[in-house]
């Protein structure tokens, strides 16, 4: 099940991008069964999984755009899931997800001061 | 006749996507050097282009997935980093040699130095990159590079002997320089017709632009007249540079040498229409692989990425579009040579290739992505045959350009 789901893409009902199943939660119900929790996005749940040097070197970079470390991944909880193809499509809209940090912290540092960040080329 | 159009435009972005400064430099080269006795690595990369190009147009109207996405499920998180940081490497370079071309070829038109062009052609770049529509600036440039065709012209206007041109097609020589050097040559002809970026673009603009099951036969079409038309235009190249530079034992080092067999048939016109043709397929081809760069990053990293959101919502995939054409345009400031910026830009695609052909050879033979559209017999005999030639120039790209001193 979750190797099915790692490394997908998450997408939500209008068909924007919201990130990568970077990790998963399980959790045990009271009969000691384990069931599928929360899925995790975010850099901070990826460096722990790509490990080493490397994994190391992303947390790094990316916790340099937030100021509460170590970073915390956002967590969707695995009811929201709608359905699992090609992609892990989600119940809910992305505006009602909270914001990547660094998506957020780029779009107001740096993409919305260039004229023209409001509207799409095509 | 719309249905005509709208083949033409997706033919038209085929061509754009092909030719680019690798094949401009590279292709001279040979012909300069060997003759036509390189005609073959050339066919055999159109058929390659044509085969994986095809695989990843079908994995994206299939799946909604671009090949990267699909790259990191394959590979894992873990491997799939080390390929995104190869192939972004890999890519910003193409970047600043294209971006190198698309300045060589102002200088060409106006006589202005060429390192004052560097930073103009970057903010160009960038500026259509951040506003003009995918499919116009597909085929406005893929129009214009047509313009390249003044090559093929050239060789009826000027003395050919078609004889000997395409006997020295058939008879594969060293032509006294070594056959290290030919297979150097071979292997750099044989990437800048392969190029990952190629890929990588055609399967995001195919996700991009929403293709489906239905468009599939469109896309084919597309791939198998676009990159044919890129290759004989390439081939053109090769047969001029036979027919004008080696005779007069001319060496490649800019594109004044290239467009050399043009200006001898047509003067200052064939000059203008060169200059043309070079920098609308460089120009293309760097948006190409700024945008390529930027694909790569986004789909392994799950971002929002494209042209069809407003650049505030896609902040992550505009900033390292933004830091892409910077890092391409630092490069070139470093004056460094660009036609030698180009022949090391071959060699290390050559050995990055396996890094995108393999994981879409792979995919597209998963039926639990495609279904029963996955690979045929045949085109699986195909795909692996090409496969063992992409390895083998892989392997032995460094090898040779160490061996020959960047085929000296």
């Amino acid at each position: 099940m979750s190797r099915q789901l790692l490394d997908r893409q998450l997408v939500d009902v209008q068909g924007r991008l919201v990130g990568k199943v970077d990790d998963v939660e399980f959790a045990i119900d009271t009969e000691g069964r384990p069931y599928l929790l929360t899925l995790l996005t975010g850099p901070g749940a990826l460096a722990l999984r790509v490990g080493g040097r490397l994994g190391r070197m992303m947390a790094l970079a990316a916790e340099r755009f937030v100021t509460d470390r170590p970073m915390a991944p956002l967590r969707i909880p695995y009811p929201l899931v709608a359905r699992i193809d090609s992609a892990v499509w989600l119940r809910v809209r992305a505006e009602e997800l909270p914001t990547a940090p660094v998506e957020q912290w780029l779009r107001r540092r740096l993409i919305d001061r260039i004229p023209g960040a409001g509207r799409a080329s095509g | 006749m719309r249905k005509l159009l709208a083949a033409t435009l997706g033919i038209l972005s085929a061509v754009g996507g092909f030719v680019d400064i690798g094949d401009l430099v590279a292709a001279s080269q040979a012909g300069a050097r060997f003759g036509m006795a390189h005609s073959w690595v050339l066919l055999l990369g159109v058929v390659a282009i044509c085969a994986y190009a095809e695989m990843a147009g079908r994995i994206a109207a299939v799946t909604g997935r671009a090949v990267f996405d699909l790259i990191r499920e394959r590979l894992g998180a873990r491997v799939a980093l080390l390929n995104l940081v190869a192939s972004y490497v890999v890519t910003v370079v193409t970047l600043a040699a294209e971006l190198g071309g698309v300045a060589l070829a102002v200088r060409l038109a106006t006589g202005v130095p060429y390192l004052i062009w560097v930073p103009v052609a970057g903010a160009a770049v960038w500026l259509v990159l951040w506003r003009m529509r995918f499919p116009v600036m597909e085929r406005l440039f893929g129009l214009a590079g047509l313009a390249l065709v003044v090559f093929a012209v050239a060789l009826f206007w000027l003395p050919t002997d078609w004889a000997a041109l395409g006997r020295s097609a058939v008879s594969i020589e060293e032509a006294g320089q070594g056959w290290g050097t030919y297979w150097f040559v071979a292997v750099a002809l044989f990437a800048s017709t392969v190029s990952p970026y190629e890929v990588f673009f055609f399967s995001s603009g195919g996700v991009e632009e929403h293709w489906g099951a239905a468009d599939l036969a469109d896309a084919r079409f597309s791939v198998l007249v676009g990159f044919p038309i890129g290759g004989f235009l390439a081939l053109a190249l090769i047969a001029t540079a036979t027919v004008v530079l080696r005779p007069a034992g001319l060496a490649v080092t800019g594109l004044e040498q290239v467009a050399h067999p043009v200006v001898l048939a047509f003067g200052g016109l064939g000059l203008a229409i060169a200059a043309l043709a070079f920098f609308a397929v460089t120009f293309g081809a760097a948006l190409e692989t700024g945008l390529s760069a930027a694909y790569a990053a986004a789909q392994y990293f799950g971002w929002q990425w494209g042209k069809r959101v407003s650049p505030r919502e896609a902040a992550r995939f505009h900033t390292v579009l933004l830091i892409s054409v910077l890092l391409g345009v630092l490069l070139l400031l470093t004056a460094i040579d660009p036609v030698a910026l180009t022949e090391y830009m071959l060699i290390i695609s050559a050995v990055a290739l396996p890094l995108t052909y393999l994981p879409i050879l792979v995919v597209a033979n998963d039926r639990t992505y495609l279904g029963d559209r996955v690979n045929g017999p045949w085109l699986n005999t195909l795909a692996a045959a090409l496969l063992l030639v992409i390895l083998t120039a892989s392997i032995v790209a460094v090898p040779l350009a160490i061996g020959t001193r960047m085929g000296q």
